[in-house]
């Protein structure tokens, strides 16, 4: 498929993800008897959010790699067969790969920690947010002058609780925790793209530290905004939401396209990982290199790999069948007998 | 070809593997060493060969292209850098697909690692650290006029051939003077001697008829 | 393809995950958890430094951390290396912080005990009182001291000081003892001087180089540099070398001769080069004596005869000569392939008697040198740690030597004791009990002397021995003593390299908690031996002043040589009589060697076979040498990840011929002892010759193999070889750890892989796509 065709169906594809959220908000709220106007903004980025990553990802699985890594990973993850022999995979992949990030433990773990806070911090505060802007969430007094409130989704009453226990500081406090969590995270990480040469290697303004400049803005605007209602009795509260408002806004249009993507693309390590499981599990054997019998990996995922070069038009994919040494050492050795062997 | 790039000798190579320990040292990659030194001709002689990411520039990079996450970025240079950490899901396609076998993976940490030619040191006008410290200039950071200047009458040939494919590279090797316009061998195609697949001869003449380009 | 049963089905992790190893093995982090790897540059200082190994000398920078603390390396351009280290260099700052430190004297009273830790005092004390007690019961010269040539200068100066002025015994040596004695007797005897012609620079001058004896793509790898250059403007190699080594690979002319073959083969040269009139008679009429009487030895050694010797095409000894002496400008260059012989000077002499033949000598791009081993081992030899000598290279049989020292010291000339007796032969004296207490500093001679067994028991009848080390050699820990000391990279210092040049090193952080220097230690024995006034140095820079000061007037003149113009220019080559001396880079510049006469004294030179019979039993040629990732008695780079992980243990090189293939247990016996290696099945050897390398301990230690048969002049050790047998056995036998104090274990991050009973794929080491 050509690159405008593609693009194409991509705006259709995005275009329909949107509506499908314009539809959904205004179900749930109640034909948007339970819809806060003062919310409008923030309601129209989601949905320009819902076409971003819609328009994105399918940009993406449409490349001939991800297409074909993104149609095994589904089938794994859909596979009855697999599902019989291992059921609690899938979760605890998930819990492993998406929730507790094991894997950044083994890069480093000060980044493990800090990309946690800014995860459980961001997720939290989506959880909180993006019902309430939908209007989905609504909470009522359950007297006209008690501290009891009740907590409705889609109009229907989830539970009642006190204002002034736990749980209702905890309910009326939670964005303030999450920017607490993010601001963490956030504040680590660009002292990192300061001192460590790793991070700071090749770095880009927009692409590393635009993200995190966008968070900290959303955390700190956030916090303003109730320090303000608390201390200043509302003082430069107006100014503050707009300032809040417009790094949402942003930070969400912004997120299908810098690094803020892998989000979205994140549940793909999981297919990959699904795929490559279920033939293990399946006790299907290793590919090994056809010189020195090293194991190389799972049959299927280098059948895939060859397929993904044959679609790409990569002529050489016979060479998957070597492990990288072997590669090496063959073109070393052709080397020596066909260029020089010696010093001239 | 780069401007500034680097150039890799294998009959100067003394395979000693300072190149393998300095590319350690580089901060970028914090203790693991990019670069493979291979010995090529085992139970014969001492040669080895240095293998450092050649930077593909036709096909450009297919380790990129095999990517399913998109997260190897190729700079404007025309350095392939190693995987985006954020993005990286740790397949291993590119260390499969890489015709040179260059790129290394952290399996437990779900990350592709590879030779960026030190672009911690190079966007600083720095050589690289392999070329830097290697003892015998079998690797050799510059321009190919500095290469040629410090050492009269080489050649270098950025031009390689796998099977009937050709890949043209941003850093080269270099060739004997006057050697004619043969890519240099990739190992691609395989003859079976003794049970044992070594890399057949005349291949590159094959690849040389289809593509008809001309080494530089 | 592998199967997988239905138990490993069962098993499956949920990340399972395969990749070909050298993709994803990430232990090479040189034993540093790469979490904690430091990528801060922020706040590092660069000091600028020398490498602590090899004698070429290296300049590098260590990267300081903000606390003081050495953290890395960074490439220096110093005109000796130009930006290059090889693999010991790079990764020798890891020693300076690593986990295997000593820091704290470790005493015990009999060798049944362990070690335990004890304080500086208790330690100086126990150890002035056993010195005390064994030189009143038994003499003065019971009590031995054995120096090293990876010391700086200024403490091998003081450790001949102390031996003659504090402990005045007459029993002191080093370790250069088995290094460089042979070039140095040889140079001497030839030019009245002992150092390398010229510098490594007149290497690219010249048209043809001749390489003898060196492994320098191994060994020097740095040099290396000087080699290519020199063929990149057009000059011809040479390597002689019983193996095809890096350097001989792509030679011109590699001359595979049997190892111990060497005089013969030169002698030959030498009678082809006259035969076919390419000798330089104008110059040898001029500037040689002794040229008739070599003239006359040489003929008898036909290209025919030597080809028969040394196991070689009589041909090649004709190109050789054709080649060398038809240039316009040849050097030659030599190490311990030639001079680890019972003949190792007249080895070194026929190189020499080559070379004045030619009138090869002094000019740029012409002349003579040899490659020292160990970081000092040019000045650890030239300052009184060796048994013959005093400061400045004078002798000590010299009686106006004598007198000058005597009076320099402050000592009576009747106290200074005479000449002693070499390494080895104090320790067969130590098992004959002529010598009863012994410290050692800075060397290892249970894995670098030959002849394990006997080396083993001279020490163990020691009754009183004590060592200085920063880690626990294996002759340590068979001490009563260990004071721990500190690394190159805590104090200042100065060290010689290959060329003369002196080199200063920089202290780059403060000694950890408990670590003392080894100046500061001698002193305090000294003090404590009632020399105390003779031993009052707070810094290396009061040390060096003195030793300048000593060598002011000799042959080995340090006089004009400063710390201050040491940094300024990146080394002085010696003699250097006064401050405004440029140093000496090249000798025989002006036509004159240092004999009175000023004229180059060749030597006659006989071939003669080893000292280790070939018959049935024993028939092939066991041979020694060093491997690229390591130094010496390996105490040091034993211990660094990244070089245990290039090469974690030793093998036998044999040759396809004899039906071993890769990996096969192979046995190797000699008159001495018999071990189990790993075969590596090369081409690159010859099919008579084994090579097995001598970095590791026993039961993996070559040096359990070698003879302890001596040169008569030099007595340095015949390790290159001896008679051995190989044969097929069942089990490789394991590298032990390196020895560590009790309840330490050696840092296991960097032994991983230390217990393969794989070899490595070449000499050199593991490919990275190797191990696990």
């Amino acid at each position: 498929m050509d690159r405008r065709k593609l693009q194409q169906r991509a705006a259709l594809v995005g275009a329909l993800v949107s509506l499908a959220l314009v539809v959904a908000i205004v179900l749930g709220s109640r034909g948007l008897r339970d819809f806060d106007s003062a919310l409008l903004p923030y309601a129209v980025a989601t949905v320009f959010l819902a076409f971003g990553v819609a328009y994105r990802y399918t940009m993406w699985v449409s490349e001939p790699a991800a297409w074909r890594m993104f149609r095994k990973g589904l089938r794994s993850a859909f596979s009855m067969e697999s599902f019989k022999r291992a059921p609690t995979v899938l979760p605890r992949m998930i819990a492993t790969y998406l929730g507790f990030q094991k894997f950044l433990g083994a890069r480093s773990h000060a980044r493990w920690a800090a990309h946690q806070l800014i995860f459980w911090g961001c997720l939290l505060a989506a959880a909180i947010t993006f019902p309430l802007t939908w209007g989905w969430f609504t909470f009522t007094a359950s007297s006209a002058t008690g501290p009891g409130y009740e907590m409705r989704l889609w109009g229907f009453k989830l539970f009642g609780f006190n204002s002034s226990s736990v749980l209702g500081w905890a309910m009326f406090h939670g964005l303030d925790l999450a920017a607490v969590l993010v601001i963490g995270g956030v504040g680590y990480f660009l002292w990192r793209r300061y001192h460590d040469r790793a991070a700071i290697t090749g770095q880009r303004f927009a692409y590393d530290f635009l993200p995190l400049l966008a968070l900290l803005t959303v955390s700190v605007t956030g916090l303003l905004l109730t320090f303000s209602e608390i201390f200043l009795h509302g003082g430069g509260y107006e100014f503050l939401a707009v300032l809040h408002m417009v790094s949402v806004v942003f930070t969400l249009v912004y997120l299908p396209f810098g690094k803020f993507f892998h989000i979205i693309q994140r549940p793909a390590a999981v297919g990959m990982q699904l795929f490559k499981f279920n033939s293990r599990k399946a006790g299907e054997p290793l590919f090994a290199c056809k010189r020195c019998g090293t194991e190389i990996d799972t049959v299927p995922a280098v059948e895939n790999l060859r397929g993904t070069m044959r679609d790409l038009g990569l002529g050489f994919d016979a060479w998957a069948e070597y492990c990288p040494r072997c590669k090496r050492e063959l073109r070393g050795g052709a080397y020596l007998t066909d260029v020089k062997r010696g010093f001239k | 070809m780069m401007g500034r790039t680097l150039f890799i000798d294998p009959g100067r190579c003394i395979g000693c593997q300072a190149c393998v320990s300095g590319c350690r040292e580089c901060d970028s990659h914090r203790g693991k060493s990019m670069i493979h030194l291979d010995y090529t001709d085992e139970g014969r002689s001492v040669a080895s060969q240095p293998t450092v990411c050649m930077h593909c520039e036709d096909p450009v990079a297919p380790c990129a292209e095999v990517c399913p996450a998109e997260a190897i970025l190729i700079t404007p240079d025309g350095v392939v850098h190693e995987a985006d950490p954020t993005r990286c899901i740790g397949c291993a396609n590119c260390v499969n697909a890489c015709p040179f076998g260059v790129p290394k993976i952290d399996l437990e940490a779900k990350l592709q690692l590879k030779c960026n030619m030190c672009y911690d040191r190079t966007e600083l006008g720095l050589a690289p650290m392999c070329a830097t410290v290697c003892p015998t200039g079998a690797l050799f950071y510059g321009t190919l006029e500095e290469l040629q200047a410090d050492r009269p009458g080489v050649a270098v040939s950025n031009w390689f051939a796998f099977g009937d494919v050709g890949i043209t590279t941003g850093a080269a090797m270099v060739v004997p003077d006057g050697r004619d316009s043969r890519p240099v061998p990739g190992g691609l195609p395989l003859v079976s001697v003794n049970g044992r697949d070594v890399p057949g001869a005349g291949a590159t003449r094959a690849a040389a008829e289809q593509s008809g380009g001309a080494v530089a | 393809m592998t199967g997988t049963d239905a138990a490993a089905q069962q098993r499956v992790s949920l990340d399972p995950s395969v990749a070909p190893p050298g993709t994803r093995n990430f232990r090479d982090a040189g034993g540093i958890p790469a979490a904690l790897w430091r990528a801060d540059q922020t706040k590092q200082t660069l000091v600028p430094t020398h490498c602590c190994f090899c004698g070429v000398q290296c300049g590098m920078y260590l990267r300081v951390d903000e606390h003081g603390k050495v953290f890395g390396v960074e490439p220096r351009n110093h005109d000796i290396n130009r930006s290059r280290l090889c693999p010991k260099g790079l990764n020798a700052y890891q020693q300076v912080n690593h986990p295997d430190r000593l820091t704290a004297p470790l005493i015990r009273r009999s060798r049944d005990e362990e070690f335990r830790e004890a304080s500086w005092e208790e330690a100086l004390d126990f150890t002035v009182a056993e010195i005390r007690r064994i030189q009143a019961e038994f003499g003065r010269d019971a009590f031995g001291l054995l120096g090293g040539a990876s010391l700086f200068s200024e403490k091998t100066y003081l450790v001949g000081k102390f031996a003659r002025v504090a402990l005045r015994t007459k029993h002191v040596d080093y370790n250069g003892r088995l290094c460089m004695v042979s070039a140095a007797g040889a140079n001497k005897l030839a030019f009245g001087i002992d150092r390398a012609g010229n510098p490594f620079s007149d290497i690219l001058l010249t048209n043809c180089l001749l390489i003898a004896g060196s492994n320098v793509g191994e060994c020097f790898p740095v040099m290396t540099q000087y080699l290519w250059g020199a063929r990149d403007r057009g000059a011809t190699l040479i390597v002689v070398d019983p193996r095809e080594t890096a350097i001989a690979r792509t030679a011109d002319i590699h001359v595979a001769l049997r190892s111990g073959t060497d005089a013969a083969f030169f002698n030959a040269v030498l009678n082809v080069v006259i035969r076919e009139g390419l000798a330089d008679e104008a110059f040898l009429a001029e500037r040689a004596t002794g040229w008739e009487e070599v003239k006359r030895t040489v003929s008898a050694y036909t290209p025919e005869r030597a080809a028969e010797i040394c196991g070689i095409p009589a041909e090649q000894v004709v190109q050789v000569a054709r080649m060398f002496a038809g240039a316009e400008r040849a050097m030659a260059w030599h190490a311990r392939g030639i001079e680890h012989h019972t003949q190792g000077v007249e080895n070194c002499l026929t190189v020499i008697n080559l070379c004045t033949a030619t009138g090869n000598l002094g000019k740029p791009g012409a002349g003579y040198g040899t490659i020292t081993g160990q970081g000092n081992g040019q000045g650890g030899r030239e300052h009184g740690q060796k048994s013959d000598l005093l400061p400045g290279g004078r002798s000590i049989n010299d009686p106006a030597a004598r007198a000058w020292i005597s009076d320099f010291w402050g000592i009576r000339e009747e106290d200074l004791p005479q000449a002693g007796t070499s390494m080895m032969e104090m320790v067969w004296q130590m098992q004959r009990e002529e010598i009863r207490g012994l410290v050692g500093i800075c060397n290892n001679p249970f894995v670098s002397l030959p002849h394990y067994a006997t080396v083993k028991d001279g020490y163990d009848k020691l009754q009183f021995h004590a060592q200085f080390d920063f880690f626990l050699s294996e002759t340590a820990a068979n001490a009563h003593v260990v004071f721990p000391v500190t690394t190159w990279a805590e104090d200042d210092g100065v060290m010689a390299n290959a060329e003369a040049r002196v080199v200063k090193h920089n202290k780059a952080q403060d000694p950890p908690p408990g670590v003392r220097t080894d100046t500061w230690v001698m002193c305090e024995l000294a003090r404590r031996l009632g020399a105390g006034d003779k031993f009052d140095f707070d810094t290396s820079e009061q040390v060096f002043d003195e030793l300048r000061a000593a060598s002011r007037g000799a042959v080995n003149d340090y006089y004009g040589i400063t710390y201050e113009r040491l940094e300024q220019t990146g080394g002085i080559a010696w003699p250097c009589p006064d401050l405004d001396h440029p140093g000496t880079p090249r000798l025989f510049a002006d036509g004159r060697t240092y004999h009175p006469d000023g004229k180059v004294h060749m030597q006659v030179v006989e071939w003669h076979e080893p000292a280790d019979a070939f018959d049935e039993d024993y028939p092939m040629r066991l041979t020694t040498g060093r491997t690229v990732a390591h130094y010496l008695s390996g105490n040091q780079t034993r211990r660094l990840g990244a070089l245990v992980e290039q090469t974690p243990r030793p093998w036998a090189e044999v040759h396809p011929s004899h039906g071993y293939r890769t990996g096969d247990p192979v046995r190797v016996t000699t008159r001495r002892g018999s071990e189990v290696f790993p075969a590596l099945v090369t081409e690159a050897i010859r099919p008579d010759h084994v090579f097995v390398p001598y970095h590791w301990p026993v039961p993996t230690a070559a040096n359990a193999l070698t003879i302890d048969a001596l040169d008569p002049r030099s007595k340095i050790p015949e390790y290159k070889v001896c008679a051995c047998r190989i044969e097929r056995a069942a089990h490789v036998d394991e590298v032990p750890a390196p020895p560590t104090p009790p309840g330490r274990p050696a840092y296991p991050e960097a032994q991983a892989s230390r217990t393969t009973t794989r070899p490595p794929s070449s000499s050199q080491g593991r490919g990275t796509g190797e191990g696990s």
